[in-house]
């Protein structure tokens, strides 16, 4: 069945959800990473509950990007990342990712990010330098795959806040994972 | 020729010292910094009637010593910029345009979210933003 509407593009998809003012974004992450790291002292722990935290807001937000965005399936893996990069990141950021990078079998890209609205004005003390401080994002790619049946495993490459020139996070699809059905199909 | 910026939290702690000339001065000018810290106060605690307090962020010469001219700025949380300089023609416009610039910076050294409202600035980008400031300070240019 055709779609009833064309897929919008990324500057359309932004300008018609709902936006937050960037400050106040960026300063809620700032304090939520921060009080997590005062409860939980250990970097490590803090990096783990960031994935977590994000692979739970992108179990959820893959529906409303759908919902909004109005996209055709994706017949493979590249077009999945293009589509992330270009109209995800957007939608949410309000910033896009360009994809490179692709490895031999096309399973594992990555996306590079120049501007990131998570880290404006965040410099890393010297105690947290392992801090991942980006890691819910990573949660939340690895979360929306997973509900459309891809399983993904994402690694931050480079990291602004670590003196590098951007963000580089790797994904790398693990395997497809086909849906089941609850019931066999010969009762 | 700014010689020295300092940035002083509201109850008179600080946040920020920097001097830009050879060391052996810097213990004069932090004692400088230090005494325009009581003309700031005499300043804001008998607010001149003739000027309603809508603009008093920028507070002007606070003093003039031998060879050093002191400006200062409050910002509406009460922490204070000063700036110690030795250009004898210092042009109102322009110590404006300083202390405007250099709120900006610290506007956003304090947004960091590992800063702890209080302590001292640690940030080294907002360390060498300053200097920027600090060297484009009179180049005469409005930009």
């Amino acid at each position: 069945m055709p779609p009833l509407t064309p897929p919008k593009s990324g500057d359309a998809l932004f300008a018609s959800v709902d936006r937050v003012n960037a400050e106040l974004f960026t300063l809620t992450y700032g304090a939520m990473v921060r009080q997590l790291l005062t409860d939980l002292e250990e970097v490590e722990e803090v990096n783990k509950q960031l994935d977590q935290m994000g692979y739970n807001i992108g179990t959820r937000l893959v529906d409303e990007f759908l919902a909004k965005s109005n996209v055709s399936r994706c017949v493979d893996f590249k077009e999945t990342a293009d589509v992330i990069a270009k109209l995800g990141f957007k939608m949410f950021l309000g910033v896009t990712a360009n994809v490179t990078n692709w490895d031999a079998e096309g399973t594992s890209c990555s996306f590079v990010l120049e501007d990131n609205p998570l880290v404006d004005f965040v410099e890393l003390p010297d105690t947290c330098q392992g801090l991942q401080y980006c890691n819910v994002l990573s949660g939340v790619i690895r979360g929306a795959l997973e509900m459309v049946s891809m399983k993904t495993e994402v690694t931050w490459v480079r990291d602004m806040l670590r003196g590098d020139d951007a963000y580089e996070m790797r994904v790398k699809l693990i395997k497809q994972v086909p849906e089941e059905y609850p019931y066999k199909d010969d009762d | 020729m700014i010689v020295c910026v300092a940035v002083v939290g509201h109850q008179n702690n600080p946040l920020y010292l920097q001097s830009f000339t050879e060391a052996d001065d810097a213990l004069k000018l932090h004692h400088i910094v230090h005494c325009s810290l009581d003309v700031i106060d005499e300043r804001v605690n008998n607010p001149k009637r003739s000027a309603p307090t809508l603009n008093e962020t920028f507070l002007g010469l606070l003093y003039p010593t031998e060879n050093y001219k002191v400006y200062g700025y409050l910002t509406n949380t009460k922490v204070k910029f000063i700036m110690v300089t030795t250009d004898l023609d210092v042009k109102d416009a322009d110590a404006r345009n300083f202390f405007r610039k250099f709120h900006a910076a610290y506007v956003d050294a304090v947004s960091n979210p590992f800063h702890v409202p209080g302590k001292k600035i640690a940030s080294r980008s907002f360390g060498s933003r300053v200097s920027t400031i600090v060297k484009s300070f009179g180049a005469g240019t409005t930009v």
